[in-house]
């Protein structure tokens, strides 16, 4: 089964050389000359005023939430669609169920508002 | 075995080094990005193990979704490390012997004479055409399908929980109903008065 | 294949999604059928359970799901101690301004989650009930959200609950490393097989025993306890410090007497060192308290360490006793944290010890009930808490471990103080306000008969505990 993956495993690995060799040739051929005011983060001449990362609002945790919760739910489905042939109905109705509970949630969540954004 | 072996180390060393600087570093989100980087050669692990399913899920499900949900919590959270590591030199003697002394307790009881790798048999490799995912969808929903149905109550609490815990009302927020703007007649935007024309006054 | 023993679990969750949806598209001021549907809904499932309690054991569902006279008895047991939890909570939500239909969902889904825990026949319905339910938990406590308290009681009880369910997971899975089962009999009969696995299995048992005891809030595992008690709404620790002990006495049941029976030896010695630093430590520190919730917090470590007494015994009749110790701790508890609900009023928080204080002045029929619950927690005769001790400190008796029976009553004794100071602040001091006592209706009931079962069980204790020993035999 291995085998399979290994063209990926060789993707993966020119990705990370095409990724990582620019970045390392210029760290080694590139002219450096540090000095602290390049590293200063500049906005218009004038100091920086706070700092550069902010607060979320909780609304993104939200949608955040209930988009994995949908996306464990389509991992679930995968090996299903597989093996619907040979699962027969009863798999096919413990699917159902388990998507009917899940669809209850959506009309909940809907109902509520929570898909909003207001 | 000897190329599978090396593919095996060089995730394990990655794999540590991500998990051991998730919490080294000062900056909470350099941390997240180290978890993902941990997971993702967790599922590399995975893979070697022939669990094809649960390693493309890992990268799915915790890479894609879980992971972005922890850049917003720690976003969201705004935390100054800097109080939180205070104390942290001064315990760390005391917090060094007690780690030394549960690895040796552990080394024990754990040895290679009871958990090493010849206690247990190793596996045999499958095929190509083998497939994990079919294996795992023969059984899921059909031998193990009242688990699988207490998995999904569980997701329906974990929605309903999220809503009950983070929704609120905003009174002051201007939102459009599209409903309503639809249904609307030509009557309630206007109004049409009669009027007497006025005489032009003298 | 036969769906006939889910019966209760099918209803429950079918109705528990029906209340979901009815509730959204109710308007605030009917709030209240989510209410009623979910006690009806409650009543209907112990009818339902209590109808199976003759059947004879059923494994269906291939190994994942038991049917059998125990799961019928506390499934009962659980559904009715929910109804009088709901029937405290009413007041107490409307006052606060958070009587919302998510509070019923949630409570019905952590009954779930029981209900499967009680009838599990494999670790992994055990895990997953468990996990239902804590999940449930964990947002019932963080339910007022505007409370700090009770975000940061919700935190630390997610934090350490999620910990010791790795634990319990990393147990469960070395388990299945070491039998290849998942199912509570293939597993029971590996281990009673010789083999070489024997330290896999200790090793396992460790985790599991230490996942166990922090569901109980066995000492040292006890650190949550106090926190989610104090912060957590009053009405979700009526709910935490009653059902789910239920629940978990029939975890225990399933994983240490079904699945790991072979090993008693080996849980024995580790449910001895818990029960003995449970009955210390929970009598002794809650003396110290001032806050009447934590009071009744470490008094739950005590009791619990009561009842890991009756399971560490192993014998039937130690079975028994601690189902019956389970069962009426519930009872007592949901009155005694009851009366913390019916002493608040909006805006008020009744928690305080000096709260009770001459409570005789201001309702004679109150104190009576808050005395008989107090007298029977601490296991004075004729209430039904004395019944339960003496039940599990015969059966520790039995098996020869006499200098363990002279330990619990010697700290129940040291443990009996803090009841009756309770008993005096409301008996013999003035009050300190003159507040009037407004009582719900239901809520006048529900204490009353609560206070009265208490009392009648502790005059007739023969036909539960008759019960209690025929489910288990």
């Amino acid at each position: 089964m291995l085998e399979n993956y290994l063209p990926i495993m060789i993707f993966i690995a020119i990705g990370i050389a095409i990724g990582v060799l620019p970045v390392l040739a210029g760290f080694v051929l590139g002219p450096r000359k540090p000095d602290s005011e390049k590293l200063s983060p500049y906005e218009c001449g004038f100091e920086a005023f706070e700092d550069s990362r902010m607060r979320f609002d909780v609304r993104y945790y939200l949608v955040a939430i209930l988009f994995i919760i949908f996306d464990l739910e389509i991992a679930f489905l995968f090996p299903w669609a597989i093996v619907l042939d040979s699962i027969g109905m009863f798999g096919f109705i413990a699917m159902m169920i388990f998507l009917g509970i899940l669809v209850i949630g959506f009309i909940y969540e809907w109902k509520k508002g929570a898909l909003e954004w207001e | 075995m000897g190329f599978e072996r090396f593919v095996f180390y060089v995730f394990a060393v990655i794999l540590v080094y991500a998990a051991a600087r998730v919490i080294t570093v000062r900056n909470p989100v350099h941390a997240v990005l180290h978890l993902v980087l941990a997971f993702f050669t967790c599922a590399g692990l995975w893979l070697l193990l022939e669990a094809e399913f649960l390693a493309i899920t890992l990268v799915l499900v915790y890479v894609g979704a879980v992971m972005v949900l922890f850049l917003f919590v720690v976003m969201m959270l705004d935390i100054n490390v800097s109080p939180l590591r205070e104390g942290f030199v001064k315990y760390l003697p005391m917090g060094f012997v007690v780690a030394l002394l549960i690895f040796a307790e552990m080394f024990m009881v754990l040895g290679v004479k009871n958990f090493g790798a010849q206690a247990v048999a190793i596996p045999e490799r499958h095929g190509a055409d083998y497939s994990n995912t079919r294996e795992i969808g023969n059984v899921l929903y059909t031998d193990y399908v009242y688990p699988f149905e207490i998995a999904s109550v569980i997701l329906l609490v974990a929605i309903i929980a999220a809503i009950a815990l983070t929704m609120r009302r905003r009174p002051d927020t201007r939102s459009q109903d599209p409903v309503a703007q639809v249904a609307v007649r030509r009557e309630d935007r206007v109004r049409l008065v009669k009027m007497k024309t006025e005489e032009k006054s003298g | 294949m036969t769906f006939a023993p889910l019966a209760t679990e099918i209803f429950l969750l079918s109705m528990a999604c029906i209340i979901l949806i009815v509730d959204v598209f109710l308007r605030d001021e009917r709030r209240v059928l989510s209410y009623a549907l979910a006690q009806l809904t409650l009543l209907a499932g112990a009818l339902i359970s209590w109808s199976m309690l003759g059947n004879e054991t059923q494994v269906v569902l291939h190994g994942t799901f038991v049917s059998d006279p125990m799961a019928a008895l506390l499934k009962t047991s659980i559904l009715l101690v929910t109804v009088g939890v709901f029937m405290y909570s009413r007041s107490y939500l409307v006052e606060r301004d958070i009587f919302r239909g998510e509070f019923y969902v949630l409570g019905l889904f952590a009954v779930l989650g029981m209900l499967v825990l009680v009838s599990a026949h494999s670790l992994l319905t055990i895990y997953l009930g468990l996990e239902l339910l804590s999940l449930s938990l964990y947002a019932l406590v963080a339910f007022q959200r505007d409370s700090a308290a009770a975000s940061e009681a919700a935190m630390k009880y997610f934090v350490l609950g999620a910990l010791a369910s790795g634990m319990l997971l990393y147990g469960i899975s070395m388990l299945y490393g070491a039998t290849g089962s998942l199912d509570i009999g293939e597993v029971a009969e590996a281990i009673a097989l010789p083999g070489e696995q024997g330290i896999i299995l200790v090793f396992a048992l460790c985790f599991i025993v230490v996942g166990l005891a922090f569901k109980f809030g066995a000492v040292p595992f006890h650190m949550w306890v106090p926190d989610v008690y104090h912060g957590a709404p009053t009405p979700v620790t009526l709910f935490i410090g009653s059902a789910p002990k239920i629940a978990a006495f029939a975890m225990a049941m399933r994983l240490l007497t079904e699945a790991l029976g072979g090993l008693y030896g080996s849980w024995q010695d580790m449910l001895t060192i818990l029960a003995v630093l449970s009955l210390v430590i929970g009598n002794v520190i809650a003396i110290a308290q001032t806050n009447i919730k934590r009071m009744l917090a470490y008094s739950t470590i005590a009791h619990v360490g009561f009842l890991l007494l009756g399971l560490l015994a192993g014998t039937t009749e130690g079975f028994s006793a601690s189902m019956f110790y389970a069962i009426t701790y519930a009872l007592m508890a949901i009155g005694g944290f009851g009366m913390v609900i019916l002493l608040s009023r909006a805006g008020f928080e009744a928690d305080r010890l000096d709260d009770f204080k001459g409570l005789n002045d201001r309702s004679p029929w109150f104190a009576f009930m808050m005395l008989i619950l107090m007298l029977s927690m601490a296991g004075v005769p004729p209430t039904v808490g004395f019944y339960a001790k003496l039940a599990v400190l015969q059966a520790v008796i039995h098996v020869d471990m006499v200098w363990l029976a002279v330990v619990a009553v010697f700290f129940s004794i040291i443990g009996a103080f803090y009841y009756i100071r309770i008993v005096k602040l409301m008996y013999f001091d003035a009050p300190e306000g003159d507040a009037p006592l407004a009582v719900s209706p239901d809520m006048q009931i529900a204490m009353s008969l609560n206070g009265l079962a208490v009392l009648t069980l502790g005059i007739f204790p023969g036909g539960l505990m008759a019960v209690c020993n025929a489910v288990l035999s």
